[in-house]
Order: C-alpha cells, then sequence, then structure tokens
C-alpha cells in the first residue's frame, strides 16, 4: 500500500502537471471497450468527451479513476505512472471523480457529506463551496436522500473541490437537470478550470462549446477527433459523433 | 458530526462561520447528549432494585451483544450470522483464563476480549471483502466451525458438551467485586452505559459518518480519497470485540460456558433482537433486548413457546413500518415530549 499523503491542498503552481493518457486498452471480461485511447490534458484546461452512449466515455473516466485496471497502455500524472494505484490512493494525489449516477451518500446530510471529504483532504474551509454553490448553505442539515437531483450534483462537485483539487473528472454532469442549474453548472466550469483541471464527459453540445478547451469525440471505443482549436470547438458538428 | 465532539472536526466552526453556535447551544447540546444516555441506563439501573437481578443483567448484557449486530447492520450494512462465534470467543477466552491460568475475574474478561479481537481481526481479513449475503452465510460458516472445535476438536480442554466450570475458581476482587452478584450488576451496567456512550460517541464521528457512507456507497467512500477496506474491517473488529465482550460477561455471570453459545440455533438471535429494536438507532439495541429477555423470561411462564410471540412481534414489527419498536416508537417520543416542553414554557 502506498502511503500517498493528500496533495491537492497546497498546490502552488510551480510544478505544471499534465493528466496523459497513452494508448490505453480496458476489456471487461472478454469484451475490449476502449482501443488504444490517448489523450492529453494540461493543467488548468478543460476537456470534454463527447460521444454517443457505449461508447467507452464513462468507462475511460473510471480507468483514470483506478476503478478499472487498463490492459495495456499508460496514465501518467506529471511523472507518476497511475496504473495499479488503488482509487482511494488517486483520490489522494488531488485526482477526483464525480460520477454520473448523482448518489449521494443519503443517510448523511450535507455538512456531514461535506465533513468527509473535508477530513480526508485536511481542507476545512468551505467558502470554496458556497462561492460556488451558496443554496448548499442552507441545505446543511437535510439529507442527501431528500435532495433533488440538482442540488445532489452541486453537494457532489462541492465536495470534490474540497482540499483544491488537480484534476476532476466530472461524468454526464448536467444529464437530467433544470435549465437553470445547467447554467449555473456552466458558469462553475468556466471559474473551475482558473484552479484545477477538468475533464468532463458530456452529450450537452452547446455546453460543451461553450467551456472546452479541448474536446474529444469517442466512438466505439476509440478517439475518432481531437478538436483543440477555439473556432473549430464552437463550429465543430459533433451531432456525427452522438 | 461537528454538531457532536469529533476533535478533529471542530475547527470546522472556525473556519465556516455560518456554522457557529452560541456558548448557550454547545451547552444545551453536551447536557442533552448526556441526558440520552443516563436516562435509558439510569431507568435501568433503577429497575434492578425491582426486577428480579438476573433479568436485568441478561437484559443488559444481551443489549451489549445487540450493539455489536446493530453496528453490523446499522451502520456498515453487514448482516452477520455468526455472532455466536465471537460471542463464545469472548466467553471461552475468560473461561480458559480462569479454569487454567488465574483466578481474577477482571483479567478473565480482559482475556475473552483479546480472544474476541484476535478471532474478529482474523476473519474480518478475510470476511469484510464479502458482502451481504455472502458475508452472512460464511459468518454462519464460522459459527458452525467454532462450535464443532468447542464441542468435538478441542474436548481435551474444554470439556466438550459438559463445559468449563469456574465459578469457585474466582476470587473476591477489590473495590467492585464482581463475584458478588449484585456488584457483578453494577460492573455490567457500567459496561453497558461505556458502551453506549462509545458507540454513541462514535456516530458523531468521521468513522462513523465513513462507515454509513461505506454502507450507502462504498465506490464513493474510495473517491474521497478513504481507504474502504480499512474502515470496513475496523467496524468489523470493533462490532465482534464487543460481542465478545458481552461473551465475557455471560462467561463472569453464568461461572460456566458450553459450546451451546455457538449454536448455530441461536445465530439469528442477535440480527432479530436489532430488527426488534430498531437497526441503527441507539436505543434499539436495549429496547430490543428487553422486549426478547422479557418475551423469554416472561412470555415463557405462561406459554412454552416464547418464540412464537417473538416471531410473531417480529412480523408485527415489520409490518409496522420496518423501524423497529424503538424506531416506530421515537417520533411519537419526541410529539410527546416536545409538546410537554412547549406547555409548560407557557
Amino acid at each position: 500500500m502506498r502511503d500517498v499523503p493528500w496533495s491537492g491542498t497546497g498546490s502552488d503552481g510551480a510544478d505544471t502537471k499534465a493528466l496523459v493518457v497513452e494508448g490505453l486498452d480496458v476489456s471487461y471480461g472478454d469484451a475490449k471497450v476502449l482501443f488504444g485511447v490517448s489523450l492529453r490534458v494540461e493543467e488548468g484546461q478543460l476537456v470534454a468527451c463527447v460521444g454517443r452512449n457505449g461508447a467507452g466515455k464513462t468507462t475511460l473516466l473510471r480507468t483514470i479513476a483506478g476503478f478499472l485496471r487498463p490492459s495495456a497502455g499508460r496514465i501518467r500524472y506529471g511523472d507518476v505512472d497511475l496504473v495499479g494505484w488503488k482509487p482511494y490512493e488517486i483520490a489522494r494525489l488531488g485526482i477526483r471523480y464525480v460520477q454520473q449516477d448523482k448518489r449521494v451518500f443519503s443517510d448523511l446530510t450535507v455538512r456531514e457529506n461535506l465533513e468527509l471529504a473535508s477530513y480526508a483532504t485536511g481542507d476545512r474551509n468551505w467558502d470554496i463551496v458556497f462561492h460556488y454553490f451558496p443554496k448548499l448553505k442552507e441545505l446543511l442539515d437535510r439529507k442527501g436522500g431528500y435532495l433533488s437531483g440538482g442540488e445532489r450534483q452541486m453537494l457532489m462537485i462541492g465536495r470534490a473541490l474540497l482540499g483544491n483539487p488537480k484534476v476532476l473528472l466530472i461524468d454526464e454532469p448536467t444529464e437530467g437537470l433544470a435549465p437553470s442549474i445547467v447554467e449555473l453548472l456552466r458558469d462553475v466550469f468556466r471559474e473551475l478550470k482558473k484552479s484545477s483541471s477538468v475533464v468532463i464527459v458530456e452529450q450537452n453540445l452547446p455546453l460543451v462549446a461553450d467551456v472546452a478547451d479541448k474536446v474529444y469525440a469517442v466512438k466505439e471505443g476509440r478517439i475518432a477527433a481531437e478538436i483543440s482549436d477555439a473556432q473549430a470547438i464552437k463550429g465543430h458538428a459533433y451531432e456525427q459523433y452522438l | 458530526m461537528s454538531n457532536t465532539c469529533d476533535p478533529a472536526m471542530r475547527d470546522l466552526e472556525a473556519n465556516v462561520p455560518s456554522l457557529k453556535r452560541t456558548l448557550a447551544e454547545r451547552m444545551l447540546g453536551t447536557l442533552k447528549w448526556w441526558v440520552g444516555i443516563l436516562v435509558p441506563f439510569g431507568v435501568l439501573g433503577l429497575a434492578g432494585w425491582i426486577l428480579p437481578l438476573p433479568f436485568v443483567m441478561e437484559v443488559l448484557i444481551f443489549s451489549i451483544y445487540t450493539m455489536a449486530c446493530n453496528f453490523l447492520l446499522g451502520r456498515l450494512g453487514f448482516i452477520s450470522f455468526g455472532q455466536p462465534a465471537y460471542l463464545a470467543a469472548g466467553a471461552y477466552g475468560t473461561a480458559f483464563y480462569l479454569y487454567y491460568f488465574g483466578t481474577d475475574p477482571y483479567m478473565g474478561i480482559v482475556a475473552g476480549v483479546l480472544a474476541g479481537f484476535v478471532v474478529s481481526a482474523l476473519a474480518g481479513a478475510v470476511f469484510v471483502r464479502l458482502r451481504s449475503d455472502y458475508f452472512a452465510l460464511v459468518n454462519l460458516a464460522l459459527t458452525v466451525i467454532v462450535f464443532y472445535m468447542l464441542q468435538k476438536v478441542l474436548a481435551p480442554i474444554t470439556h466438550g458438551d459438559n463445559g468449563l466450570w469456574f465459578l469457585d475458581r474466582m476470587r473476591n476482587t477489590p473495590v467492585l467485586d464482581i463475584t458478588n452478584p449484585r456488584q457483578l450488576a453494577l460492573l455490567i451496567w457500567l459496561v453497558a452505559v461505556a458502551l453506549w456512550a462509545f458507540y454513541k460517541y462514535i456516530d458523531g464521528t468521521i468513522f462513523g459518518a465513513c462507515c454509513l457512507a461505506t454502507k450507502t456507497n462504498e465506490d464513493k467512500v474510495k473517491f474521497l480519497g478513504y481507504n474502504d477496506f480499512a474502515i470496513r474491517w475496523t467496524g468489523f473488529v470493533l462490532a465482534n470485540t464487543t460481542a465478545a465482550l458481552a461473551g465475557s460477561l455471560y462467561g463472569i455471570y453464568f461461572g460456566f460456558v458450553s459450546p451451546e453459545m455457538a449454536s448455530a440455533a441461536r445465530a439469528a438471535d442477535p440480527v432479530v433482537v436489532t430488527i426488534l429494536g430498531g437497526t441503527g438507532t441507539l436505543y434499539g439495541p436495549l429496547v430490543g433486548a428487553l422486549a426478547y429477555v422479557g418475551m423469554k423470561d416472561l412470555v415463557s411462564r405462561l406459554v412454552g413457546n416464547w418464540e412464537f410471540f417473538v416471531g410473531l412481534l417480529l412480523v408485527t414489527v415489520m409490518l409496522a413500518g420496518e423501524k423497529g419498536i424503538w424506531g416506530t416508537l421515537q417520533p411519537i417520543a419526541q410529539r410527546w415530549v416536545g409538546r410537554w416542553v412547549s406547555e409548560s414554557r407557557e
């Protein structure tokens, strides 16, 4: 077991670290899902992965987060090879994964949900959470199970923000949410990339075109296109990958 | 959690101005915390002067035994049919010490707790990797193995079905002489109160929240940077060492242990009592033990098959909302107390 101290807090930004995925192959049993996937996320970049359901986007995030072990390829963060690391070790390194399912700890209050993240990261200052999601302040004593979908998403992202994470992996953050919440998240993402690298898996194309610095189109387990030019990102016909 | 007393989280209030509480609010919180512990056990302690002492002792020991199962089921989401194995580990740890090595009953209790700790630490390293039905069954298998070991394999030292008698080997102890039944009852009462306070404290700590979070979604616990295996193992060992302590106290109380303690036929008892009292509630183990031992002692005097009435009560409780006796009564009690407080203010 690696003794991984929480490395999110206290980053002075001096060491530029990129998240680099190279030639990633991932299988579920005999079924191969990712075929030689490569991507690069520079510090302070927001990278979006688009693609239809079953293309392998979530599998890609779960593999980076340490839940799946690739059969080939490398995942590097700075000069650290993350393959073989346990999910909690990767989280302690400052790479935080926000799942698609929008399930929080339903038996715990919002306060307790945040305290769990606080304790794990050693970051007891919740200003950043309330800065992005002031509504959570009013909901501190409400149990997670009684939150709406949007409130749960706020809590999940808010929880991931504690400890000044280096990389945020966010899976389908706007799925099934009201337009007002999507607008809120759009603003949050724009601000977030100033302090962290962000990878989002998203099918909301206007949102992607608006906030992403780079877009990877994932099709049938392969990277079908990489769009990094700002103009191209806004005007690209992503529908062809959905 | 920060409303309670986890030292690691106290400074949250200093960092988040909106979470700051006044001194009066803090004092009221602390007062409620202690009243919540002392009132129910105080009532039961006083009942010890009215009700038969063996009945009160058995309720208290059974409530300790159930606290362990309540923590496993209510906090970690583990349904365990292996509790008799840990109970027997504690009882036999105590019995071996008092039969073969020494005469100090306190040292016997320490030996029992250590035995329970070792068994649960070893079993936990393997068992907590399993979930739900497999966990329940593998624990049941352990109970069967322990029973067989005590009855057959280790018969030369356990004396098989005859058991080990050590009541007359326990020497008098200073301060609280637990060879005296009334003083033993006081010790059991103190242990029950201390354990109950301990579990109440745990509930308010990050560890308690981690256990509950692991039960809800262990993947997300990993995302937060916690070692979920370590959380489950620690909780498992904690709970089953508590069960072993109950076994040790049973041993001291009866001055006798037999393989019957590890019988698989009794494997469902703590689970039933936990559900009966109210899974995951703090008062549940005490209420469940009171109902169960009460049924056993009182109903069995009137009719032969008291288990029938426990089953009937369990079905009724489940149909009433799956919250157990305390889970059902708690909102009613809170309403009464609230009404009484508001009326007394007027």
